[in-house]
């Protein structure tokens, strides 16, 4: 019983010492946007790194998503000889859940792991102490950018995802339920109003925080070389995707009543 | 200089410093030796003020170095250079952007200067055009020397260097020796070494302290530390595999808990 009441206090002190953890690392990362300079080619080439070289992964999986959805909407609506309103469901979904999770979700795996590798590297090969012997501090160095970078790209890639998912929905609705395409695409935009974009919007940029800073909390306190960084990038992508579960939760349920 | 006073440190209940003092004096070439593990290179980190002592006081030039925030912090860090144990390259930059890094991050010089200023820092380590490689197209000689370019390039009037010739084969080890002894001849800075090459700590010391369980247990010049009578550093640096140090593992281990 002493055992357990111990593992217990261990796992619920080294859990608030994550939480803690991460909220240090949010707020300094936020002081250090102020402090000036602000590299452009940095921010640049994160832009690339999280955003441009994601566009091909995340066309494929809202794509599919999209089509998935209209026929899976497809199989209720028949029965009710409704197929019309697959339109509006698919955009609704789309804009308001699945844009923004399923993106979010795609760039925890491909950018998040990618950040805690490089920055768990960097830490286990002395780089990130190499940098504060050099004057300069490791989160103003590597953590704002990628910070910046995803909060500027995954909002962006969270539109062009919505876009996408709508298309694979209008590629199903069209050419299997042979909706015409004019009804079609009337029936998407008169179904969307701008709160249902703004609320999923809204939604990518907090992910784009949770994602980047918990990839970068895991890579700055990775130890014991390549084991390390191994442990770090599957410990950061599953703590990154199941916040970002558990916040579209809590978010979607806010916006239910906000709205 | 640089003063250490009753410093402690713990790491995940395992306590590495346990009350050490120490002084380093302008223009030395101080070597610091100890079994390893023993807690070397957690000393230099003090040092440059990487980690916080949980216990006790590190000043450089009368400045409480855990103490200094912002400004003052970055203007005694350039003070500095450092050399550590694998070079710490950054990666995804070039060997002129790895050795001007500290003048592009913290000074005004145009592009022109800072090329010409890497240019010389390498030379001054034997080096020549290599300035568009990457780290990882450098051999283990090359990637030390770049470091110490790197640790250099900003006029430090510190040099710390962490396990300099460790992993080199002897010529290459003997090299960075010489360099060593030559940046103090030409530079007049004042340097501390880590390292337990004994063919190191003799040729490039001009001082020589010992670390052992947390604490400095002995200093002095090379012929001192040659000919000591204490026994754990007789056994330290005759290299032997019995005497009061591996005899007293056991007891480090137990006062460790």
């Amino acid at each position: 019983m002493s055992t357990y009441t111990f593992s217990m206090r261990a796992r619920i002190k080294e859990f608030l010492e994550y939480v803690g953890g991460v909220s240090v690392l949010l707020v300094r990362t936020i002081g250090w946007i102020f402090v000036p300079p602000l590299k452009k080619g940095q921010l640049l080439e994160q832009m690339k790194k999280t955003g441009v070289d994601s566009v091909m992964i995340v066309f494929l999986t809202a794509f599919f998503a999209g089509i998935v959805l209209a026929f899976q909407s497809a199989y209720t609506m028949r029965q009710m000889s409704a197929e019309i309103y697959i339109a509006s469901l698919v955009s609704l979904s789309m804009t308001r859940e699945l844009g923004p999770v399923f993106t979010a979700l795609v760039v925890a795996a491909r950018v998040g792991s990618s950040i805690t590798a490089e920055v768990g590297t960097m830490k286990v090969t002395e780089q990130v102490d190499a940098l504060e012997t050099l004057a300069t501090n490791p989160i103003k160095y590597l953590v704002v950018p990628r910070f910046l970078a995803l909060c500027i790209m995954l909002p962006l890639l969270t539109i062009y995802a919505d876009f996408v998912g709508i298309l694979g929905g209008f590629v199903v609705g069209v050419t299997k339920l042979h909706i015409p395409p004019y009804l079609y695409i009337k029936k998407t935009f008169d179904a969307l109003v701008y709160k249902d974009i703004f609320s999923g919007l809204l939604k990518s940029l907090i992910f784009a925080a949770i994602i980047s800073i918990v990839a970068c909390y895991e890579g700055l306190r990775t130890k014991g070389g390549a084991e390390g960084v191994g442990k770090a990038t599957t410990m950061s992508v599953a703590t990154a995707c199941i916040l970002v579960i558990a916040f579209d939760c809590f978010f979607t349920a806010l916006f239910y009543f906000m709205f | 200089m640089i003063t250490i006073k009753n410093l402690h440190k713990e790491f995940e209940g395992m306590k590495v410093l346990k009350g050490l003092n120490l002084e380093i004096r302008e223009g030395e070439t101080l070597v610091i030796i100890g079994r390893s593990g023993c807690g070397k290179s957690v000393l230099l980190k003090h040092i440059i003020g990487i980690l916080n002592p949980d216990q006790g006081e590190v000043f450089v030039d009368s400045q409480h170095i855990s103490k200094l925030k912002g400004k003052d912090l970055v203007n005694l860090r350039m003070k500095f250079g450092m050399l550590f144990q694998g070079a710490a390259l950054f990666d995804s930059l070039d060997v002129f952007e790895n050795v001007g890094f500290a003048l592009r991050e913290h000074t005004n010089k145009t592009e022109d200067e800072i090329r010409q200023r890497v240019v010389q820092s390498l030379e001054s380590v034997d080096l020549g055009d290599i300035l568009d490689k990457k780290p990882a197209e450098l051999s283990g000689g090359m990637k030390k020397r770049v470091g110490l370019a790197r640790a250099i390039c900003n006029n430090p009037r510190i040099i710390l260097y962490d396990e300099p010739t460790t992993g080199l084969d002897p010529i290459m080890a003997d090299m960075i020796n010489e360099l060593i002894i030559r940046l103090r001849e030409r530079l007049k800075v004042t340097s501390i070494v880590v390292t337990h090459d004994m063919t190191s700590v003799y040729k490039v010391g001009t001082r020589i302290a010992m670390l052992y369980d947390g604490k400095i247990i002995a200093q002095g010049t090379p012929d001192e530390i040659r000919n000591t009578t204490d026994p754990i550093v007789k056994q330290f640096i005759t290299g032997a595999a019995h005497g009061p140090i591996t005899d007293n593992r056991n007891g480090q281990k137990n006062s460790n808990k």
